[in-house]
């Protein structure tokens, strides 16, 4: 068993639910998403965003729309449907119980 | 002296190396098989070449063209598609299989290989096709062949004229047989960069004696002229 795997598969659990929160916000576009995971280093490569977005929308928990842009094409801003806001919701409730339990069960190893 | 491609990514025109522009097309067509069964395909694929639009506008800060280095920073910021990770949850406990080898297989086409021939690239052509590493034996081989009777000779032009001459990285991929994906192609423009920078070596080791001799010559002048 790898290290690195399990760290990337724990890393991959919280994807969802961070990039979620991070367009429940306002609408985003793909870059500045991109920006804030980076800065959260919860992604490693900029390749990872893109398929997920794209999953999240056929899910029908993101949407998006075109919007004009000074310096280029037009491009692609994303919002939560109502869907994705409920999605979002119920995430977070789960990452509050999960964080209590990590918390509780790793006290002694954490302190030491 | 290099010659660029002019090319149109997510709405944007660059100018690209024609190395680097073979390097660009073997990327986006990896991520493209990665992703032509998952739903939204199109989606993911002009996301991701608009944000390469976006990187390359931010790393040549001015610069017109776009060389290999841009591209390798940009590939390394973006990731390859075995390194997304972004495959839902509930499959992610079994690693995803690596595949390497691309859908549709390259078979081993023949080809003049000029480089690494001695007239027309025919014996080499043909080492490279057979995966004979020595062309010596074909060479013998075919000598034998035009020493008795000659067949060899006429069977060499022939092929000669009808087998074309392995001028892309592709085609050299395609003559070893190799499959045409991203890695080899930037391994086989490599190996050429490696073999011109000899070539280059050589040049100079040549020039400099040559420099040397003059010198010398120079010298018995007295009139101190120098390269």
């Amino acid at each position: 068993m790898k290290l690195e795997n399990t760290k990337a598969q724990m890393r991959r659990g919280v994807l969802d639910l961070c990039v979620l929160s991070i367009i429940s916000g306002s609408e985003m576009y793909p870059s500045d998403i991109i920006g804030k995971l980076k800065e959260a280093k919860l992604i490693v490569v900029e390749g990872t965003l893109y398929p997920l977005l794209s999953r999240l929308k056929n899910s029908k928990l993101l949407d998006y729309n075109w919007r004009e842009s000074k310096s280029g094409p037009p491009r692609k801003y994303y919002s939560l449907t109502n869907e994705g806001t409920d999605f979002l919701g119920g995430l977070l409730g789960t990452w509050q119980e999960l964080n209590h339990a990590v918390n509780q069960s790793t006290k002694k190893v954490a302190t030491k | 002296m290099k010659k660029t491609v002019s090319i149109n990514l997510g709405g944007f025109a660059f100018t690209i190396d024609e190395d680097a522009y073979v390097h660009l097309n073997g990327y986006l067509s990896t991520i493209e098989r990665h992703f032509s069964k998952s739903e939204g395909c199109e989606d993911i694929i002009s996301d991701i070449e608009y944000r390469i639009c976006e990187l390359f506008q931010e790393g040549m800060e001015g610069r017109q063209i776009i060389t290999q280095k841009d591209l390798n920073e940009v590939i390394k910021t973006m990731g390859r598609p075995e390194d997304f990770g972004a495959e839902p949850i509930e499959d992610g406990y079994t690693q995803p299989k690596k595949t390497d080898e691309p859908l549709i297989k390259t078979g081993k086409k023949l080809y003049r290989d000029k480089e690494h021939g001695m007239l027309g690239g025919v014996i080499a052509g043909l080492a490279a096709y057979f995966g004979v590493k020595n062309a010596l034996i074909l060479r013998l081989i075919w000598l034998v062949l035009a020493i008795s009777g000659g067949i060899g000779v006429a069977i060499y032009f022939i092929l000669w004229a009808v087998v074309p001459e392995a001028i892309t990285a592709s085609d050299k991929l395609a003559m070893k047989g190799e499959p045409i994906n991203v890695e080899n192609i930037a391994k086989t423009i490599e190996e050429e960069i490696d073999e011109l920078s000899k070539k280059i070596n050589d040049i100079s080791n040549g020039l400099s004696k040559k420099r040397n001799k003059k010198d010398d010559s120079s010298k018995s002048y007295g009139n101190g002229f120098t390269y």
